[in-house]
């Protein structure tokens, strides 16, 4: 026997019980309410964890403020702008920051597409390898960069006892020591660190990309080097212009690597940009100089990225189509 | 009328014992207050630098929490000496600061004249303002206007380190009575004569230790950061300057290679393991090679610094460390200046203290320097002469940054070791290979602006 709902009788079925009390205090929503109900947690820790920092630097900027004295906290207009640019060490920060993202970049990135190529194969035990390679991504920055120092110690660091022990070299080499060497060796670490997440996005690109292009390239005669500059190149462009930018973005405004290992030094020799800012902030207590120089990095990148993506072409593609 | 007399005055007899008695148990009351039990509840931070003395301390004052606060707990938290600077002045900042800090002295009197310490002029009355040990006064560790902010935590002079194996067997003379040259041609012949190891070691990188082993050489050249006589104007522009970086640029030959980055740990280290036979350091070398290295402690004795030729000082640099009490935002002054009283009244907590990182913590009390107990240590036997030059002959070269040539208070010095200006003029003549003069001028100009910057502090 079938019990009479109502329904094919142009009436809605009635609602449980339950269900028709939580209508009558929450009303229906329309999808884009609940998209924005879902994003608002977002919205709201953006706006607090990120949107209202960058304000308060950029106000903090115009200020004269130490935290000491905050009775003392005065507007002073662009003086703080004034000294970072007169300041002979913000320049020296600035080109090292540059040298220091610039190189790192371009190894991270060699190195990232070659072991992502080397990775595309369908190899018993290669997921074990693809594991692994996470592995310097995944461990905090400060345990890498403690790690080391003890690595590079010149006296007893392992890095020098195996050097010497396999004949490569003599005489300990002073990893942190020199400037040169220092610098060389933060962009080691950061190599290291990083170039696992140029894989990731590349190897994921190269998954998808369709097999019948190379079958075609082939049957075209294309040699291996051939099929890399005319296939796979082209089809990784988008993911590396991505991949470069972040990177970039990211390694310029590095601060934990290089004051974990070297503290900016020797002398001033690895100063970043973001070093100088801390050292402003808290050594000299200069808040308002600190907030200044994270200020500039940002139109730096700001205006850097734009012209990058601009040169790169990113994007030209889907807006012609 | 008489008798109404006599009621008035046998009920002003007892007004009066009333007041009396009203007034001795409002004295009683009052003096017990002092004494009394603390209701408040919660941990008490206390900051301090790494090694067991500051626990020491902090078990002497739960010892008094126990009796007299039982909600109370105080609890250590060590900050590394590199890091000091940036804990105190972010947490102070951020309106968080602990209950009680054990500091160096420069960043205590920079404290201190900010105004950010309660005066303990009231716990140093208790405690005993006779009771400091012979050389010692009480504006070393931190007075200012007339006020004691500080109170004496120990002393801790870094002197000369020499591996008298070495030297004997190189034939170098006694290290006691060496000049600069004597120290330099010493190095000289430790390199030539022993590959293997450096001839001296400091610390030469960009951090506080540099900052402190110049410090020493530059006072006993004559040389200051400031004229504290003169409205505190820089006079470290100064040939006496230009004399500690050449010295220290001629000794940078014959240490090893990497100190240029070297801060304490590594100088320790250096002369721990053996690749160094001469160092600069405070008393933890001699502790750590105890703990590790037997023959290299059995061999290592610790002397006065050698003389600059032409001034004949033998300046150390040191860290007349105190305990001073965060005046802002703490809620537990009242509660850490009974418990700091409490220990530094003690004999056996202070000799304690000291016993926990032999000898690098010196006494500063006279009870505790000349206890018995003092002297039922390991080291006493072991190390005599050393102990006692770490503790007492030292003094008589006593000097430190925040107090230059015990001249007077210098509370700028905090904040160029913050900056660590006195290690980046070195690391200007050691890495960039400036000239001494031009260095001293770089040196001055930055030390100028701390000056410019925080006159607020003398005014």
């Amino acid at each position: 026997m079938l019990i009479d709902t109502g329904a094919g009788r142009g009436s809605p079925p009635p609602l449980p019980a339950s269900r028709s009390s939580a209508r009558r205090w929450f009303p229906e929503l329309s999808d884009n309410t609940v998209g924005l109900l879902f994003i608002a947690p977002f919205i709201v820790t953006g706006l607090f964890f990120m949107v209202y920092p960058v304000i308060e630097a950029v106000r903090m900027a115009f200020f004269s403020y130490n935290p000491l004295r905050p009775e003392v906290t005065r507007y002073v207009g662009l003086a703080n702008f004034q000294f970072i640019l007169s300041d002979p060490l913000f320049w020296d920060a600035f080109l090292q920051g540059t040298v220091w993202t610039l190189l790192s970049i371009l190894f991270q990135t060699l190195l990232g597409v070659s072991i992502a190529l080397l990775l595309n194969r369908t190899l018993p035990g290669i997921a074990v390898f693809r594991g692994l390679l996470l592995f310097p991504y995944i461990v905090p920055t400060v345990v890498i960069a403690l790690i080391w120092r003890w690595i590079f110690n010149p006296e007893i660091g392992v890095v020098n006892y195996a050097l010497i022990a396999t004949g490569l070299v003599d005489t300990p080499i002073y990893w942190l020591s020199t400037p040169d060497m220092a610098m060389a060796s933060t962009i080691l670490l950061n190599v290291w660190k990083y170039t696992p997440f140029v894989v990731i996005c590349v190897l994921a690109r190269l998954q998808s990309v369709p097999q019948e292009l190379y079958d075609a390239a082939r049957v075209d005669g294309a040699g291996a080097f051939r099929r890399f500059l005319d296939v796979t190149l082209p089809q990784l462009r988008e993911v590396l212009i991505v991949v470069v930018v972040f990177r970039t973005i990211w390694t310029f405004n590095k601060f934990e690597e290089i004051y974990l290992l070297t503290k900016g030094g020797p002398g001033t020799s690895t100063f970043n940009l973001a070093v100088y800012s801390f050292e402003q902030s808290i050594a000299s207590l200069k808040l308002g100089v600190g907030a200044a120089t994270g200020v500039v990095m940002m139109v730096m990148l700001l205006i850097g990225s734009i012209v990058y993506l601009r040169v790169s072409g990113f994007g030209r593609e889907e807006a012609g189509a | 009328m008489r008798p109404s007399r006599a009621i008035t005055a046998k009920s002003c007899i007892h007004r009066r014992d009333f007041l009396a008695s009203g007034a001795a148990l409002a004295l009683v009351t009052s003096g017990h207050r002092s004494n009394a039990q603390s209701s408040k509840t919660g941990t008490v931070r206390v900051w301090g630098e790494p090694g067991p003395y500051g626990g020491v301390a902090v078990a002497a004052m739960n010892e008094w929490a126990q009796k007299n606060a039982p909600g109370l707990k105080f609890e250590i938290e060590t900050i590394p000496w590199d890091g000091v600077y940036v804990k105190l002045m972010t947490d102070l900042a951020a309106r968080r600061p602990p209950g009680l800090i054990s500091v160096e002295s420069p960043i205590a009197m920079q404290l201190m004249a900010e105004g950010l310490l309660e005066p303990l002029d009231d716990v140093s009355q208790t405690v005993g303002r006779d009771r400091l040990a012979d050389k010692l006064k009480w504006e070393y560790f931190g007075a200012w206007t007339s006020k004691q902010y500080i109170m004496p935590a120990h002393h801790q002079p870094h002197l000369l380190l020499v591996r008298t194996d070495i030297s004997k067997e190189l034939g170098l003379s006694d290290p006691d009575g060496w000049s600069w040259n004597d120290l330099a041609n010493a190095a000289r012949t430790i390199t030539q004569k022993k590959p293997e190891m450096a001839g001296i070691c400091m610390a030469l990188g960009r951090n506080l230790c540099t900052d402190y082993h110049f410090a020493a050489l530059l006072h006993q050249a004559g040389g200051r950061m400031f004229d504290q006589r003169n409205k505190f104007e820089v006079a470290f522009d100064s040939p006496e300057t230009a004399e500690a970086l050449e010295f220290v640029r001629e000794l940078q030959q014959f240490m090893p290679k990497g100190a240029v980055e070297y801060s304490f740990l590594q100088v320790v280290d250096a002369h721990v393991t053996g690749k160094t036979a001469m160092s600069f350091y405070w008393g933890r070398t001699l502790g750590r090679a105890a703990e590790e290295a037997k023959p290299i402690f059995e061999a290592t004795e610790a002397f006065n610094h050698a003389r600059n030729p032409r001034t004949t000082r033998r300046s150390n640099w040191n860290d007349f460390q105190g305990w001073c009490i965060p005046a802002r935002n703490n809620p537990f002054v009242e509660e850490a200046k009974q418990a700091l009283t409490y220990y530094l009244k003690s004999t056996p907590w202070l000799v304690k203290y000291c016993h926990s990182l032999m000898p690098n913590v010196a006494p500063v009390f006279k009870d505790q320097a000349e206890s018995a107990e003092l002297r039922n240590h390991p080291f006493y036997q072991s190390k005599a002469r050393a102990v006692d030059t770490y503790f007492n002959t030292s003094l008589e070269h006593a000097s430190s940054t925040a107090n230059e040539l015990l001249q007077g208070v210098n509370p700028f010095a905090g904040i160029v070791h913050g900056r660590s200006i006195l290690a980046q003029t070195v690391q200007k003549v050691v890495i960039d290979k400036m000239s001494p003069r031009d260095a001293a001028k770089w040196g001055a100009r930055e030390l100028d602006s701390v000056r410019k910057e925080n006159m607020q502090l003398v005014n």
